[in-house]
């Protein structure tokens, strides 16, 4: 913004723009159908703003004002761009003055779907949400997710971008799609809401203020969609988080947990807020759905006067039914803290033992901290303090690393103390005092000597994956065949044998030097496919660790790995490939004609390729979300009607995911 | 940050047109998702003090009722400008009078 203005009139200006942004651009989408242009011209008017308002003075309706000249602009923008009769009669219309509320809210809502378009990836609908509906502006998003601004404005270039190429324009998703498309824009409010949760006391306030625009933007859309009981659920889960927010944090910035906070201190206005939207998510009738059910979680916290007084079994039950509906590990793992409370600590434990071989939930330092709660609840403070530790090195959050040192100091100190030690403690104390740790064996290992930098940095991995899933303080006599076989495949189990195979050297070779070989013999050598003549990556045209097999990584859609693997796997030009069409596909010999020549692929082809072709017939093997164009019939898919994807998106596409070009992709595979 | 709007007592009776946008006003601030609470208060109420063990209390009205409030709104915003331009929106709508915007802290 140009220094010129006063502070004063900016900050004004800013504040406006603020409540007025979601509507200005949202109407502006609904003439020019573009929310990257809508933006565009908004920005326009506000520039004017800041020119205008310090010497003139802020007008009596600042957001009115705001509005006629970003119109203008539009207007201007469509009388350049087109003549048609069609389009300058919507240019008449819309210049023509005040909208209907009806409509204005209509235009929000369309807004906030278009920045949750499923083509964008999740952080570029987080960003989009936040700067074209919630007004803020890139510096702010830059500081409050803790990346720099260029950053910020080249994601939001970019999801502009992709919503132009989706052919996203401005138009509400249909009736089919919108109950998707309101999960995805829940989703990103939670997700919003969350990164300010996590925010600590001394971290910029900005991060904080993200739980306040994402109850900003659920309580809006409530408004929107009176009829939703998950977004009424939202709501009130975060009205009901949000009434703890001053309590979970201690005066020195530590993190309270949920039963030592002093009630007191919680939001009853917030708490009251949640309750009513609870109720209207009840009022619409519909079965209760994940948000509804975990703000009626948050409800049983909220009504009990004290920690003890809180009623875990019905909040058992809750989870119960959540566990159906969103099975995911963190709710799983929540499942297994609340049966612990309700049934005791060692149904809990049973519960949490049995996530310990879900991928997601290797790096997860909720699960071990959970263990070690459990552990110290069962009288085991040396397993107990082992899993804090293996916890603290889990998470980077400051707060939340004082916590779990906090009470890995306790139970060592419950260690050293005969009184507060019975039998199990007794036994792991003694052990403890002549041992060897796990930490210690691995740093002692690694240090032997005579070790290659290449064997080294190997064993280094195989270590670092141990420790953190085992502890650090984990006694090398507790080590037992069947934990290192489960951290193992939990690990490695879905990595490619060779890989497998040298971490499993490592255990070896660890196990005899610590006078344990007995610890690898649950791990089984695995056959190692014989490379074929040249390839496998990295190769030539790749500069080599940047880019290892992006197909793998399950982070990447489908149609993308399979694309790329095709491209790997068959050496073919980009262009074969991208013309290939399901009738030419012959999925026993893995091969098909196309263009006079064959094409042929492996097994990692040939296992994804049913999936993405999904029962087709015939049409496009590779498809786009849009619609061809009327005279390219062949490159339109006869079930879907839905698009060829083209050579330019699917090289945008890899240049996003992996710096690279196809072509080099496509050279490094011969 | 939350404010507390309050809106002072006017001499003229507030009539239907008033109460009609006063609720479309409320509506609003709702859809925008900034209220918190909001409601109208008796005229006069109930006085309370002390002076030592001595707790006095006196039932209103009172001369000085123009000091008191008639209304007010508990908004959460991002700032105070934010806040004063929900306030300059208010005061179109009720017209002559005065109101007071104060953050509330805690």
């Amino acid at each position: 913004m140009p220094d010129s203005a006063r502070p004063d009139v900016r900050r004004t200006i800013e504040a406006v723009w603020k409540l007025e942004s979601a509507r200005i651009v949202g109407g502006l989408a609904r003439l020019v159908h573009d929310v990257g242009l809508a933006e565009e011209l908004a920005q326009d008017a506000l520039v004017a703003a800041l020119e205008q308002w310090p010497a003139a003075g802020v007008p009596d309706n600042p957001g009115a004002w705001l509005t006629t000249v970003a119109r203008r602009r539009a207007v201007d923008h469509i009388r350049r761009a087109q003549t048609a009769t069609a389009q300058t009669a919507t240019a008449q219309t819309a210049a023509a003055g005040t909208l209907a509320l009806e409509e204005e809210q209509d235009d929000v809502l369309r807004l906030l779907f278009v920045c949750c378009h499923p083509a964008l990836e999740r952080d570029a609908r987080i960003a989009l949400t936040l700067r074209l509906v919630a007004g803020l502006a890139n510096a702010e998003i830059a500081r409050a997710f803790l990346v720099d601004e260029p950053r910020v404005a080249r994601r939001i270039a970019a999801a502009k971008q992709i919503l132009a190429a989706e052919g996203a324009g401005f138009t509400r998703p249909g009736t089919a799609s919108t109950a998707g498309r309101l999960s995805s824009v829940l989703e990103v409010l939670y997700l919003i809401f969350n990164e300010g949760y996590s925010a600590t006391a001394g971290e910029d306030l900005i991060r904080a203020d993200l739980c306040r625009e994402a109850l900003r933007l659920g309580r809006m859309l409530a408004e929107l969609v009176p009829g939703e009981a998950e977004v009424h659920g939202l709501v009130a889960l975060m009205e009901l988080q949000a009434s703890r927010a001053a309590a979970r944090i201690g005066p020195t910035g530590e993190l309270v947990l949920l039963h030592e906070q002093n009630r007191g201190r919680w939001d009853r206005l917030l708490i009251r807020r949640g309750f009513a939207a609870l109720l209207r998510a009840r009022e619409t009738s519909s079965p209760p759905g994940p948000y509804v059910l975990q703000a009626a979680i948050a409800v049983c916290h909220a009504q009990a006067p004290t920690a003890e007084a809180t009623d875990w079994h019905r909040i058992a039950k809750l989870y119960d039914a959540l566990v159906r509906l969103l099975p995911t590990p963190v709710v799983q793992l929540n499942r297994a803290v609340a049966i612990g409370m309700a049934y005791g600590p060692e149904f809990g434990l049973t519960e949490a033992d049995a996530l310990q071989s879900i991928p997601a939930l290797r790096d997860y330092y909720l699960l071990p901290a959970v263990r070690g709660d459990l552990l110290s609840r069962l009288g085991r403070p040396a397993a107990a303090r082992r899993e804090f530790e293996r916890a603290l090195l889990l998470t980077q959050n400051r707060a939340e690393q004082e916590f779990l040192h906090r009470r890995a100091t306790e139970m060592a100190g419950q260690n050293k103390s005969p009184a507060a030690a019975d039998a199990a403690a007794a036994v792991d104390a003694e052990a403890a005092a002549t041992a060897e740790t796990l930490g210690e064996a691995a740093a002692a290992f690694l240090a032997k000597g005579g070790l290659d930098p290449a064997t080294l940095r190997s064993y280094r991995q195989t270590f670092t994956r141990l420790r953190r899933a085992l502890g650090d303080s984990l006694l090398i006599d507790e080590l037992t065949a069947d934990v290192v076989a489960t951290v193992c495949t939990t690990a490695w189990g879905s990595a490619a044998p060779r890989t497998w195979n040298r971490h499993r050297a490592t255990i070896r070779s660890f196990g005899v030097w610590c006078g344990r070989p007995e610890i690898a013999t649950e791990l089984i050598r695995r056959a190692e496919k014989a490379s074929p003549p040249g390839g496998g990556l990295p190769a030539a045209g790749l500069s080599g660790a940047d880019l290892t097999a992006p197909w793998a990584d399950s982070r990447h859609p489908l149609r993308e790995r399979v694309f790329w693997l095709l491209l790997h796997e068959s050496a073919a030009p980009v262009s074969t490939v991208l013309a290939l069409n399901v009738e030419d596909l012959d999925l026993d010999d893995r091969r098909a004609r196309v263009g006079g020549r064959w094409v042929t692929w492996r097994a990692a082809t040939a296992r994804l390729v049913p999936d993405l072709i999904a029962g087709r017939a015939s049409g496009p093997l590779f498809l786009t979300a849009r619609r061809p164009a009327p005279d390219a019939p062949a490159d339109r898919c006869p079930h879907t009607g839905r698009a060829r994807l083209s050579y330019e998106r699917a090289e945008y596409l890899f240049k996003r995911a992996t710096g690279h070009t196809l072509k080099q992709l496509r050279t490094a595979a011969r | 940050m939350r404010f507390l709007m309050m809106q002072k007592p006017t001499d003229t009776a507030p009539d239907e047109k008033l109460f009609a946008e006063m609720a479309a006003f409320v509506e609003e601030l709702t859809a925008a998702g900034v209220l918190l609470a909001t409601g109208g208060l008796e005229s006069g109420g109930i006085r309370m003090s002390s002076q030592g063990d001595e707790i006095t209390v006196t039932d209103g009205p009172f001369a000085e009722a123009k000091e008191a409030a008639a209304g007010f709104a508990l908004i959460e915003v991002g700032s105070k400008e934010e806040a004063i331009e929900l306030g300059r929106r208010f005061r179109k709508i009720v017209g002559d009078g005065e109101s007071t915007i104060q953050q509330v802290f805690g």
